[in-house]
């Protein structure tokens, strides 16, 4: 499984879990339209930060980064980079 | 696994103990009664480096990890019996953290040091009058204005709020629903023309501690004044309320200690039916009970802080700590004030106060029932 399915399924088994069926492709939008809240950012940043092993500077904690799988791909290939 | 402390750790704990017997403790009872914040006694904590334990040297800092710092903590709550005084310190490091974790390089030269010396008092506003648990429902707006934002609002409840010369205020900054989005946090200095704090709340316990709302009405913020970036609030009040859960939870412990080593000497010199208290089952479960208590509010401590100081998250264990360790003061607390039967109930006894200090630990910084929320949330139910 690559990193974007990796997420996915992470967001589809535990922040909208029990919630019916909802498409989530690359670029659905995961905070306007409620899927990652307050709570459910701590948990997606938990499951990045052990997943795969990526430590997450405060500097890169910003909504930009989490607003779509496309956003946490990206911030993932930066952190590997770096 | 090594659950000892260093030689050094230890030391400074019990430096900090003495330090607190000594200089804390005088006229407590009168400050307490007139609500009345010490300055000399915050700057001799100051002074010792209590407000600096976790920053760098080269802002004044003392350069301990979180491991220490709670261990600091606890060593000056189970020291000085002015509670709300240690309270209003972990602020002051609360506030310190976020500038040091999201600030710019220059807001950190220009606001930590005093921070650090205690020169400056600072405090956190986000609470209103009606968005209390429901951070993300607040009112407090922070509108782009030219060369920065125009703030408009009222906080409530705010530690340190009457005293304060820089607060960090998370306001909403954008349109969005959804809160965390929304949100972004500000410097703002006493001077700052329309800010304007309200008198000290009379409250139950704590009273010694400065509270009070804080008023922004057309504040003027220059955009250097914007902590870390726009939109980027409810991480910095999500990082920091970690921190501040687990050094919440230190300075119950502290109390908790000193409140079972009271009671336990009391427990074997009151005599009662021929012999001391503490031989009858009724009153030795107690004790056993708040033991029991400290070593595991203990554990969940130090498991936190280690976790922080490891870089890792400490989402559930800082609420863990929290809500155990409020929740076992107020019952220690209470247990106490019953073994010590009529006296306990005597301001002389001193555990009255303990008893009313303790109530406010289930409320701020999250009630009980939103850790238990944030725990069951992160539980994958
Ligand atoms: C001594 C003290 C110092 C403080 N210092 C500060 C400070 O420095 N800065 C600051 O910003 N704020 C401060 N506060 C405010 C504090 O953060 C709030 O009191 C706290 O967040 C709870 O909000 P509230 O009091 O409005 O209660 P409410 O949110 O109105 O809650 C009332 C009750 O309902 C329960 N409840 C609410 N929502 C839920 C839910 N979803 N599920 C279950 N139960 C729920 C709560 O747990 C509580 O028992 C302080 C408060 C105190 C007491």
């Amino acid at each position: 499984m690559n990193t974007s399915e990796e997420v996915r399924q992470f967001i589809l088994s535990e922040l909208i879990n029990g919630t019916g069926s909802v498409d989530i492709d690359d670029e659905t939008e995961l905070i306007e339209s409620g899927i990652i809240d307050s709570l459910g950012i701590m948990k997606l940043l938990t499951f990045i930060e052990t997943k795969f092993a990526a430590k997450i500077d405060e500097s890169e904690l910003m909504p930009e980064n989490f607003h779509s799988i496309d956003a946490i791909r990206a911030l993932l290939n930066r952190l590997n980079n770096n | 696994m090594d659950f000892k402390t260093t030689n050094e750790q230890d030391l400074l704990a019990n430096n900090i103990i003495k330090f607190a017997r000594n200089e804390l403790n005088e006229g407590i009872e009168q400050r307490d009664a007139n609500s009345e914040f010490n300055r000399r006694e915050w700057h001799k904590c100051a002074e010792i480096g209590i407000c600096g334990l976790t920053f760098p040297e080269e802002y004044g800092g003392g350069n301990a990890d979180l491991s220490t710092t709670v261990n600091c903590i606890r060593a000056l709550s189970y020291g000085c019996q002015d509670t709300g005084l240690v309270l209003a310190l972990i602020t002051q490091i609360c506030c310190g953290l976020q500038l040091h974790l999201f600030g710019k390089d220059n807001q950190k030269e220009k606001y930590l040091p005093p921070i650090i010396s205690g020169e400056k008092i600072a405090a956190q506003a986000i609470s209103e009058s009606d968005a209390g648990s429901d951070v993300g429902s607040m009112r407090t707006t922070a509108i782009p204005h030219p060369n920065g934002y125009r703030l408009n609002g009222t906080k409530m409840y705010i530690t340190n709020g009457p005293i304060a010369d820089i607060v960090l205020v998370i306001a909403k900054t954008g349109q969005s629903q959804m809160a965390f989005r929304n949100l972004s946090c500000f410097i703002v200095t006493k001077e700052t023309s329309g800010f304007s704090s309200e008198t000290n709340l009379e409250k139950m316990g704590l009273r010694t501690m400065q509270n009070s709302g804080l008023i922004f009405e057309n504040c003027d913020i220059p955009a250097e004044q914007i902590v870390g970036n726009e939109g980027q609030g409810m991480f910095i009040f999500n990082e920091m309320i970690e921190w501040e859960r687990i050094l919440m939870a230190a300075c119950y412990l502290g109390v908790m200690q000193r409140i079972y080593e009271t009671t336990v000497n009391y427990a074997k010199t009151r005599n009662q039916f021929g012999k001391p208290i503490g031989q009858f089952q009724a009153v030795s479960s107690k004790i056993a009970d708040m033991r029991i208590k400290i070593e595991l509010g203990k554990l969940i401590i130090d498991k936190a802080a280690w976790q922080k100081d490891q870089k890792i998250r400490s989402t559930v264990e800082s609420s863990i700590a929290k809500v155990f360790l409020s929740e076992s003061l107020k019952k220690i607390c209470a247990d106490a004030l019953q073994i010590h039967g009529a006296y306990g109930y005597m301001k002389e006894a001193g555990i009255e106060r303990d008893v009313r200090n303790s109530f406010a630990a289930t409320i701020s910084s999250g009630a009980s029932e939103i850790q238990r929320n944030i725990i069951a949330k992160l539980s994958n139910l």
